[in-house]
């Protein structure tokens, strides 16, 4: 081993590397350079580091230790250890708010993701611009509006005697509807109500996925007589997959955590029929005042969806194609 | 080896440093304010300083509370108000908000509970007894207990203690379109009219068209636990939940009521100890109100505070619902004319009981100006006070405790003609009673309006319906067995 080697207090340097005074310099000066963006980045990600630590992560820590203790918040919290989580197991509502969540995500998110693609694709063919323009304005309206205002107006319309759905559907020959008074049309319209909300984000999603598509793979595909269905199928679909992807992930997401339209429109009537995960959650903690019981539903929420979002991520090898 | 040194932050080195930010940050937040100036160094004997300003944090509808607070301030000039609105859909919306409000470390001072959650509040000792208050200003309370019934006062108390002061009420009477029942040539109800003269009324009012949807319906309610289908079960001689009264309030009644006989045989509150939701009674009464929905009397029961309903009547398509006196100036809101609506008690079934709620401030017990709060909630039941408020003045909103308010004149511009009904509800009717709201109100009633609508439509029958909700009621009770031991 060379003694220049054993002497040398500069990182990273072989004992083959010239001892050009300029080089060291330059190279210290470099280093410097380095650890100054380095110091920089964590600057500005040190914010919402602690952001996330502080307003997420601690009060995600939090929720797992209240879901062992039965506290109702004005008497000292009492260790109950997994007798929530047992209880949850034979809570019929629990489930039952589980397993409408379910349904809703696989009828809302399927649907969600079909019809903005659908509609994504007509928006991206040949049309006038300003129509073109005016259709996308239409179609992302809603998702600007409050979910709330929505659900309030949409609870009206679909009165079973005295909505407006019901009277124009009755002119043309169709007898009343019990849109919000019959467990599965309750369903069935909050699923509505969802799509028209989130199906604009979900267009957006896919004119962008679209937009990336190389136009010399869309020729070439021409010129090889791929049209219509075929091209969809083996060219659009494959590279449209990543956003695909996305749009599922965070559907499922959201979808797993709907609470507003359900809790407005219905309140989780009639029965039972739709009240979701988080519905039964809010209705635990805060007016039945049991805050371990409604943890122990969150946890069991967020263990449902990290389960459901690895799955996807895990399934999405087979069938997502990156460029 | 060569060090690490040059190479920039070192992850490790970024989280150590950002965890003793945060733990920095965490202990600069918990230093405590820094003190107030003081006086000056031998000013130990200077002139006391001015009468320092309390502030009462109140949960109240600010409209309608800033007469009340004006009059107040004038004899009080140092007690200023920060006035907290709480809205909800319905009252135990609004209680699971304040105790979420008040679990955050938000403190009040003055609460407005109505029956629904006066239990709630007394049972996790929320809300203080003012029972010493009362005793030490019993000579100033005296003209007030003589003015209110006493079955008003008791469903304000919980194990022998009182804790609010009741300001307002409603009973579940029966509204009626007096067009409606014209149009029908049905004649109007009497006050000993009976549940078949009700079905002949409602059949009779109700019209469909060629189709066979109806254009005007017979009867509606709304899906709640005051005025729902509970004046139903009332009737019909049953109740929700079996009631006992609770022991002591011996010195509220043989201090303010010792010549009433409306006050025999009550003791210190009510206790709702366990449910009896599948009574075949309340089978029979929820069976009735199914039975007139399928054919097509009575529209689909709405959710809330029955202002959906107060459209269909005000526009006549609506012959009957229960209600209570808020309706009397909400109608006239609304612009129907004095003479267009009219009121009556309940139908006799078994008997003719019937259900109210009532109103009123409470206490917090953990508040820091109590005595302020005792002395705005003494002034707020004085007779000048609701007089002022909003409430009552200039229509009547709501249906004030005093019977002294109760006057033809007040009702003159609103309606309705038969307005004696209100009190007459209590006076004439001894066994009124609270709705059964014990300190689980908010999980009992949501067990309560859920199963409800199962049976409305269809889903269960109303057997099933109420067996599933007694069982739960029951797994409730069971996961409550202390409500009514009070902690010394």
């Amino acid at each position: 081993m060379s003694s220049v080697a054993s002497t040398n207090k500069h990182v990273g340097q072989s004992k083959s590397r010239s001892r050009n005074p300029y080089r060291l310099m330059t190279e210290n000066t470099l280093s410097g350079m380095a650890r100054r963006k380095a110091l920089m980045g964590y600057l500005f990600l040190f914010p919402t580091i602690l952001g996330i630590l502080v307003f997420t992560a601690g009060p995600v820590l939090f929720s797992f230790v209240l879901s062992l203790f039965r506290w109702n918040v004005f008497s000292p919290p009492e260790w109950i250890g997994f007798v929530s989580y047992q209880r949850m197991v034979t809570d019929s509502r629990a489930l039952t708010g589980f397993w409408n969540s379910f349904i809703f995500v696989v009828f809302a998110v399927s649907l969600q993701v079909l019809l903005g693609l659908v509609l994504a694709m007509i928006l991206q063919s040949h049309m006038a611009t300003w129509l073109r323009y005016t259709y996308r304005t239409t179609f992302l309206l809603p998702m600007l509006m409050s979910g709330a205002a929505t659900a309030i107006v949409l609870g009206y319309m679909l009165h079973k005697e005295f909505g407006a759905v019901n009277y124009y559907l009755g002119r043309i020959g169709i007898p009343p509807i019990p849109w919000l008074t019959q467990p599965t049309w309750a369903m069935v319209s909050v699923i509505m109500s969802y799509l028209w909300l989130s199906t604009g984000f979900a267009m957006i999603l896919f004119i962008g996925g679209l937009t990336n598509i190389s136009n010399e793979i869309l020729d070439a595909a021409d010129v090889d007589g791929a049209r219509g269905l075929t091209r969809f199928w083996n060219i659009t679909l494959p590279l449209v997959s990543p956003t695909l992807l996305f749009a599922a992930v965070t559907g499922v997401i959201g979808g797993l955590q709907v609470f507003n339209l359900p809790y407005i429109m219905t309140r989780g009537g009639p029965g039972d029929s739709t009240r979701t995960a988080v519905m039964v959650m809010y209705e635990s903690a805060f007016k039945n005042m049991e805050i371990g019981y409604g943890s122990t539903i969150a946890v069991v929420l967020f263990l449902v969806i990290l389960a459901v979002t690895a799955g996807q991520f895990g399934l999405s090898k087979r069938w997502v194609f990156y460029q | 080896m060569n060090t690490t040194n040059g190479q920039g932050l070192s992850r490790r080195d970024f989280l150590r440093w950002s965890g003793v930010t945060a733990a920095a940050l965490a202990v600069a937040a918990c230093a405590p304010a820094s003190p107030a100036p003081q006086a000056g160094a031998g000013d130990a004997g200077a002139a006391a300083p001015a009468a320092a300003t309390t502030v009462l944090r109140m949960q109240v509808d600010p409209e309608q509370e800033q007469p009340v607070v004006d009059m107040f301030r004038q004899n009080n000039p140092n007690v200023d108000f920060e006035f907290v609105s709480v809205t909800g859909i319905d009252h135990e919306e609004i209680a699971a908000k304040i105790l979420t409000m008040v679990a955050s470390g938000q403190a009040l001072d003055l609460g407005y509970a109505a029956t629904e959650a006066t239990q709630l509040y007394a049972g996790q000792k929320l809300a203080a007894p003012i029972d010493e208050w009362v005793q030490r200003d019993a000579e100033e309370l005296k003209e007030y207990f003589t003015d209110v019934h006493p079955s008003l006062i008791q469903a304000m108390m919980w194990e022998g203690s009182l804790y609010q002061l009741p300001i307002d009420f409603n009973a579940a009477n029966m509204y009626y379109n007096t067009g409606v029942l014209q149009e029908a040539g049905v004649e109007a109800p009497k006050t000993d009219w009976t549940k078949d003269d009700f079905y002949n009324i409602a059949k009779a009012t109700t019209k469909k068209d060629a189709s066979g949807a109806a254009q005007t319906y017979g009867y509606a309610w709304t899906n709640r636990l005051w005025g729902g289908w509970m004046p139903w079960i009332f009737v019909n001689g049953s109740n929700l939940l079996q009631e006992e009264e609770a022991s002591g309030g011996e010195w509220l009644w043989s201090g303010f009521y010792a010549d009433d006989p409306a006050v025999q045989g009550r003791g210190g509150g009510w206790r709702w100890t366990a449910p009896k939701a599948n009574d075949p009674a309340n089978v029979e009464a929820l069976d009735f109100l199914y039975q007139i929905y399928q054919e097509g009397i009575t529209p689909a029961i709405e959710l809330g505070g029955g202002d959906t309903l107060q459209g269909f009547f005000t526009t006549g398509k609506l012959a009957m619902t229960p209600a209570g006196g808020f309706w009397a100036g909400s109608l006239k809101n609304a612009g129907m004319a004095n003479d267009s609506f009219d009121v009556q008690l309940m139908p006799k079934w078994k008997n003719q009981r019937h259900q109210f709620g009532t109103a009123g401030q409470w206490i917090f017990a953990d508040g820091k100006n109590k005595e302020a709060a005792w002395d705005y909630m003494k002034f707020r039941i004085s007779k000048d006070a609701m007089m002022a408020n909003g409430m009552f003045n200039p229509v009547t909103l709501t249906t004030p405790t005093r019977r002294s308010m109760l006057t033809a004149e007040r009702f003159a511009d609103t309606g309705p003609a038969n307005w004696q009904v209100f009190y007459a509800t209590l006076d004439d009717h001894p066994d009124t009673a609270p709705i059964p709201a014990p300190p689980i109100s908010n999980p009992m009633t949501a067990l309560f309006v859920g199963y409800t609508s199962r049976a409305m439509n269809g889903e269960l029958t109303p057997q099933a319906a109420l067996d599933g909700m007694q069982k739960e009621l029951e797994d409730l009770y069971a996961r409550n067995p202390d409500m009514y031991t009070k902690a010394s």
